[in-house]
């Protein structure tokens, strides 16, 4: 071995316990990159077999009840490659020895080859349809084992308005279901209360009257041309028209996917700003333990060049710290990586619903990781070296001459400067001086910092959202949905039933909003002119009465319709005499899941033209009552669906607070090991330079607390300046992120609430504790005697 | 004592300086620290430069061994001017013709002996094996030893050995003696001393000590940057003989 390799390894191994840290920073960039990069990667394979083999739909096509013939003249369009259609609807379902009625999905599906049809379903336990009776269900599994159904019992369902027993043959996955949710507007899979039921075609056809027609569509598109699916389904939708089209989805559209695909787009994003951040404030802090590291071997460097060492090797030489430091970095980024990448596929396991996660290694994404470490650590050691290279071998051979000792801009301020005291000064100095090294700490706390108060922004975020919509917003305790509309005589029916405090009547008619270029099927949402169960907020959070004509937008319905208040918006409902009307916007109101429009429910009906009618009734009820108000649902013949808010919102927040420990924690590990790696090695390289006067200090007869209490001092003074920026940093942190996931499906609101900037502020004060406690530690284990006889 | 021709060495000159100068620029003062010097360095000789502390002396080899450039004037080694060498040129110069020997022994901490010597000698093709080095400065038996583990007199044998097992044509020798006693002292111009008389090695000694000046073959006096004194030795003294 070369004696320069020797040297290097020996350097190294001296200089281990400030290297360790830098290498832990590393280590997080480069397993944040592999991590991330891999779950990303996992998740898109998997998506992408999963909806290749179970042929994903390209598009879904809703109508009110469309007869087969017309569905086959569409199945000829050149633009198709192929057509299914079906039957769905959501019923009631009644499970033995649960008080609730849930909700389910009902699908029609083929008695055989259901795997082999567009959205075919993966059968995950069970065996499937028989010959023998018509009343079996496949349930989707996350619901069966969410209620632990097993195979061979019974579930009954409300179909029609009657009670009908089924045998369940199997559980199932599919594509159209891998985050399962009811649609947009709903934030997370609720496995307890929602699920998809999966039952014979024929006879779903059969027993809801649908022989020979169907109420859904859905279709692939030929893959070979370049077929523009928007206007496809306006082509459907116009020779659907007899027929009552009620909605069009294009796959871009489609709830569980745009939530699949969004994770995978935010996954990239993160898998590049996360290493980014780390892997730089590591080639900061490799950049000044290098610049040290070159200085105190100024000697060495000079002797070299004059026994003719040449520049390029010097450089190789010390550059062999970085690729040491990256390499090291690397490997324990790559095992890091590796775990993450497994614990997040754990975590999305819970979300998402595939036949498997193809959980390959991704070796490409190890080796880039390994290239990127060694990067920045080579790049962070090169700045730090080529100063000292720079010197003529004399000059370098001469000590380098006494730091600035001019004043600083501090002392310019007599009265302040002495109040401050000789260690104070002596701190103060010193961060003024050496001020690469300052600036890196103050960089290094306010990352550090900004990303532990994003992490615990983004939880306000979501207690805000939950709270916001589903206490400030709504306010009903039990909402039914009813399969047809119903007169105002249901209403007072309802108000019956046990528990009954008040009842409210909705009518959601599904419509076209047109303003200018833009347009958007939706459901416009009627409330009683006397609306107290749903209160729509503005911007300022104050509840605003529906008006009597005019519709209300959510602002990011208004930013899809590029409206303001006053403008006119073309109305078209899609059904009934569907004329349209001009209609103008009376006000703008925030909301946070999916999109809403509001307007009072007399004026709806009579733009659809029809009589006063509803089809969703929000209940205030007694707690008390509960269960036999429940029991009385059960038997509702016209229910489809139930929605109670108390268990959606346990829903929500129970999975927020299961995802955001495992987030919020590992963003918090994470900061914690800059801010802590940063203020250790700062103070250990300051103990490094200064080791003569803390010798000096010792002899005087102070004791290590005393002499850590200047160093203390001084990294206290730019953690103070790093934490000061940190909150700016980070609500701007928030901010980005919040307008990253700002889409129709959901808007984070930007809330931070007290206890989050005071919890940020200690985790960030203990960080600085334990580094100081370790320099402590080294202080007072310091051999003073030597160090007092050091050579200059 | 009678003062040397240049006319009679410029013969077998090794180097030539000719109205070499340096000056350091300290913020906005400039400081001259050699001016105007005029000499010859001639193959075989063991030369003295003598001066007290800031007379320019370690400026002057600093030009010498191409550590460093003059800021007027040549620095001729054979034909070529150090002043007009690029720095790779200038690394190849101190790499195959000169060696040094420093005040502080410049030996690298975490290196033992031997591997402070194979630091040089894996730069060029025919130098000594390290062991032999070692060995000619009578160390052989404490090659695995670090720095910290020899006396003062040890380390500054390891620098010599690490300078000659480069086989240079030129030795440079920075008060080599500057912080050793007078028997390590001693022991260490001896074997400078042989080296020069046994194997011909040129060498450029630079002290602040007149004592040790009475072994060189020449003696440069140095005052205040400026060349006061060039003289020869007829008999120079055997360095078990210096004394102070």
């Amino acid at each position: 071995m070369r004696a320069l390799h020797r040297k290097l390894i020996r350097d190294l191994l001296g200089s281990a316990g400030t290297l360790v840290s830098v290498i832990a920073i590393i280590a997080i960039g480069t397993g944040s990159f592999i991590g991330l990069g891999s779950a990303q990667r996992i998740l898109e394979a998997s998506q992408q077999a999963y909806y290749r083999d179970y042929r994903f739909a390209d598009f879904w096509v809703d109508v009110k009840k469309a007869p087969l013939s017309a569905v086959e003249r569409i199945a000829e369009y050149p633009e198709i490659s192929a057509l299914h259609s079906r039957v769905v609807f959501d019923v009631i379902l009644d499970l033995e020895g649960e008080v609730r009625p849930l909700t389910g999905r009902l699908i029609s599906t083929p008695d055989q080859g259901f795997d082999h049809t567009i959205n075919g379903i993966c059968l995950v336990r069970g065996s499937g349809f028989s010959d023998d009776r018509n009343e079996e269900v496949i349930l989707s599994e996350a619901f069966a084992a969410a209620h632990g159904l097993n195979i061979g019992e019974r579930i009954t369902l409300i179909l029609n308005r009657k009670r009908q027993s089924f045998v369940i043959v199997g559980t199932a996955v599919s594509p159209e279901y891998v985050y399962m949710v009811r649609g947009v507007g709903d934030l997370v899979p609720d496995a307890e209360h929602f699920g998809i039921l999966y039952v014979k075609d024929r006879y779903a056809r059969d027993v809801l009257d649908f022989k020979d027609s169907c109420n859904q569509i859905v279709g692939r598109v030929a893959r070979g041309g370049q077929v523009d699916v928007d206007t496809l389904l306006d082509r459907i939708s116009r020779d659907l028209a007899p027929y009552g089209v009620i909605e069009t989805t294009p796959r871009k559209r489609q709830a569980s996917h745009r939530f699949l695909s969004d994770e995978i787009t935010g996954l990239g994003v993160s898998a590049t700003i996360m290493p980014a951040i780390f892997l730089g404030v590591a080639a900061l802090i490799l950049n000044i333990l290098m610049l040290r590291l070159a200085q105190r071997q100024r000697t060495n460097i000079g002797t070299l060049k004059a026994l003719g060492y040449s520049d390029r090797r010097l450089m190789a030489h010390f550059l062999g710290f970085g690729v040491v430091v990256g390499v090291l970095g690397g490997v324990a980024g790559m095992g890091l990586g590796v775990g993450l990448a497994y614990a997040m596929i754990g975590v999305y396991r819970t979300f998402f619903q595939f036949p498997e996660f193809l959980t390959r290694a991704q070796p490409d994404l190890l080796l880039i990781g390994m290239v990127i470490s060694v990067v920045f650590a080579v790049f962070g050691a090169a700045r730090g070296v080529r100063e000292v290279l720079r010197l003529q071998p004399a000059e370098a051979m001469r000590q380098k001459p006494p730091e600035r000792g001019g004043t600083i801009v501090l002392e310019r301020l007599p009265w302040f400067w002495r109040m401050l005291g000789f260690r104070t000064q002596m701190a103060m100095r010193s961060v003024f001086r050496n001020r690469t090294r300052s600036v890196t700490a103050i960089v290094a706390t306010a990352l550090a910092t900004a990303i532990t108060f994003m992490a615990l922004a983004m939880y306000d975020s979501f207690l805000y959202l939950v709270d916001y919509q589903f206490d400030m917003v709504a306010h009903s305790d039990v909402d039914i949905g009813m399969r047809d509309e119903a007169s105002m005589p249901a209403l007072y029916e309802s108000r019956a039933l046990p528990g009954v405090d008040e009842a409210e009547p909705v009518l959601g008619v599904r419509c076209d909003l047109q303003h200018g270029a833009q347009s958007r099927r939706m459901t416009v949402t009627g409330l009683s002119t006397e609306h107290r169960l749903t209160t729509p907020r503005d911007a300022s959070g104050e509840a605003i009465q529906i008006p009597d004509e005019g519709l209300v937008l959510s602002r990011k319905l208004a930013e899809l319709l590029d409206a303001r208040v006053g403008d006119v918006i073309e109305l078209t409902p899609v059904r009934g005499r569907r004329e349209t009307r001009n209609v103008h916007v009376a006000s703008i109101v925030k909301s946070f899941l999916g999109i809403d429009c509001y307007a009072d429910l007399h004026y709806l009906s009579r733009i659809v033209g029809e009589s006063l009618a509803v089809n969703s009734i929000q209940l205030a009820v007694d707690p008390v009552q509960s269960a036999a108000l429940f029991r009385e649902i059960k038997e509702l013949p016209n229910a489809q669906g139930l929605s109670v808010r108390a268990d959606a919102k346990h829903n929500i927040e129970k999975t927020l607070v299961e995802t955001s420990v495992f987030s919020i924690g590992l963003m918090v590990i994470f900061a914690g090991v800059i801010s802590f790696g940063s203020t250790l090695n700062n103070a250990l390289v300051e103990i490094g330079d200064r080791i003569r006067e803390i010798s000096t200090l010792r002899v005087l007869g102070y004791r290590p607390g005393q002499v850590a209490g200047i160093l203390f001092r001084q990294s206290a003074v730019t953690f103070l300046v790093g934490l000061l920026l940190a909150f700016p940093l980070g609500y701007g942190m928030v901010k980005l992120v919040a307008a990253a996931y700002d889409s129709e499906l959901y808007r984070m609101p930007v809330i931070i609430r007290p206890v989050t900037v005071v919890l940020t502020a200690v985790l960030a004060v203990g960080f600085l504790l334990v580094a100081q406690w370790i320099v402590y530690r080294q202080i007072a284990k310091l051999d003073w005697r030597a160090g007092v006889q050091v050579k200059e | 004592m009678a003062v040397a021709s240049d006319s009679r060495v410029a013969s077998r000159a090794l180097m030539r300086i000719e109205g070499a100068g340096r000056v350091f620029r300290m913020g906005e003062v400039e400081v001259p620290a050699l001016v105007d010097a005029d000499m010859s360095i001639n193959a075989g000789e063991f030369v003295v430069i003598l001066g007290p502390s800031g007379s320019g002396k370690s400026t002057l080899l600093n030009l010498i061994g191409g550590t460093d450039r003059a800021t007027c004037g040549h620095v001729w080694h054979g034909d070529s001017d150090l002043a007009g060498m690029s720095d790779g040129e200038l690394t190849e110069y101190r790499r195959t013709v000169v060696g040094f020997v420093f005040q502080f022994y410049n030996l690298i901490p975490t290196l033992t002996a031997y591997e402070n010597v194979q630091v040089a000698t894996e730069l060029v093709a025919n130098a000594l094996n390290p062991t032999e080095a070692l060995a000619m400065v009578g160390l052989g038996e404490r090659a695995d030893h670090f720095p910290a583990q020899l006396s003062g007199g040890e380390q500054q044998r390891v620098a010599i050995a690490r300078a000659l097992a480069k086989r240079p044509a030129l030795l440079l020798a920075d008060e080599p003696t500057g912080a050793l006693d007078l028997p390590m002292a001693r022991n260490v111009l001896a074997i400078l001393q042989r080296s020069n008389r046994e194997q011909g090695l040129t060498i450029v000694l630079i002290t602040h000590n007149p004592a040790i000046a009475g072994i060189a073959d020449r003696v440069i006096r140095l005052v205040s940057g400026r060349v006061a004194e060039k003289r020869v030795n007829e008999k120079p003294l055997a360095a078990a003989d210096v004394a102070w």
